[in-house]
């Protein structure tokens, strides 16, 4: 998950690259997402979202699609 | 609270304070347990995938999701320390995580051109750069580091 300074900066990294051109999040949508996944992260309560949860948090702000659901991935209950 | 709980805790409170993520010796002098016990305590976190470990070496974190274990391109400034993350969503990560003001320092991918964002009462200023995710959500544990 990297930085750019622009979508033009991106094609040209991904050409470079050989990367496919994937979904592309503003700062707002990033700042949102931090504090979503993040925010508790030094509480008792803090723990990883599970997979639903994790659709759920892309969705609100707006990141919707195959690309964003990690309903393959598996993993035992987070403390 | 568990075991873990007391040791992911422990890790976090230092991170928070010193900027540094704690070996397991450091974990075990904090809170008064066996580095051994620690150390099985941090294969199950990295079992549930709350910790990555430095390969082979079992008292190492290379990541506490969002502070890495070694310096990375992107920089966080709060106060007077300087945290270091793992990707661009875990910059912005530790400013949540610390809920502070923070300025974050990173670079372009593409032309490695200095990028910086502030945040301020809980919000990012205006900033026109953007964020690529390369590995799909499904994948992204085939290869943290990479994603």
């Amino acid at each position: 998950m990297l930085f750019f300074r622009s979508e033009e900066h991106v094609d040209q990294w991904c050409t470079a690259n050989e990367v496919l051109k994937r979904p592309l999040i503003s700062i707002d949508q990033l700042w949102q997402l931090a504090v979503t996944w993040y925010g508790n992260r030094l509480t008792l309560e803090s723990r990883r979202p599970a997979p639903e949860e994790m659709v759920q948090i892309f969705s609100e702000i707006g990141l919707e699609g195959p690309f964003w659901d990690p309903k393959s991935d598996q993993w035992t209950s987070g403390t | 609270m568990d075991f873990d709980t007391s040791v992911k805790l422990n890790i976090y409170e230092m991170v928070a304070r010193t900027a540094r993520i704690p070996t397991s010796i450091d974990v075990a002098l904090g809170i008064g347990s066996s580095m051994a016990d620690v150390e099985q305590a941090f294969l199950r976190l990295s079992e549930k995938r709350l910790l990555v470990l430095e390969p082979g070496s079992p008292s190492r974190i290379r990541m506490a999701p969002p502070f890495s274990g070694i310096e990375t391109q992107h920089r966080v400034k709060i106060d007077d320390k300087v945290y270091f993350a793992n990707c661009a969503w875990d910059a912005f990560g530790i400013a949540a995580a610390l809920n502070r003001d923070a300025d974050i320092e990173s670079t372009c991918a593409d032309c490695d051109e200095m990028l910086t964002f502030q945040i301020r009462d809980g919000k990012p200023l205006l900033e026109k750069c953007v964020v690529h995710f390369a590995v799909p959500a499904a994948q992204w544990w085939q290869d943290i580091v990479y994603t």
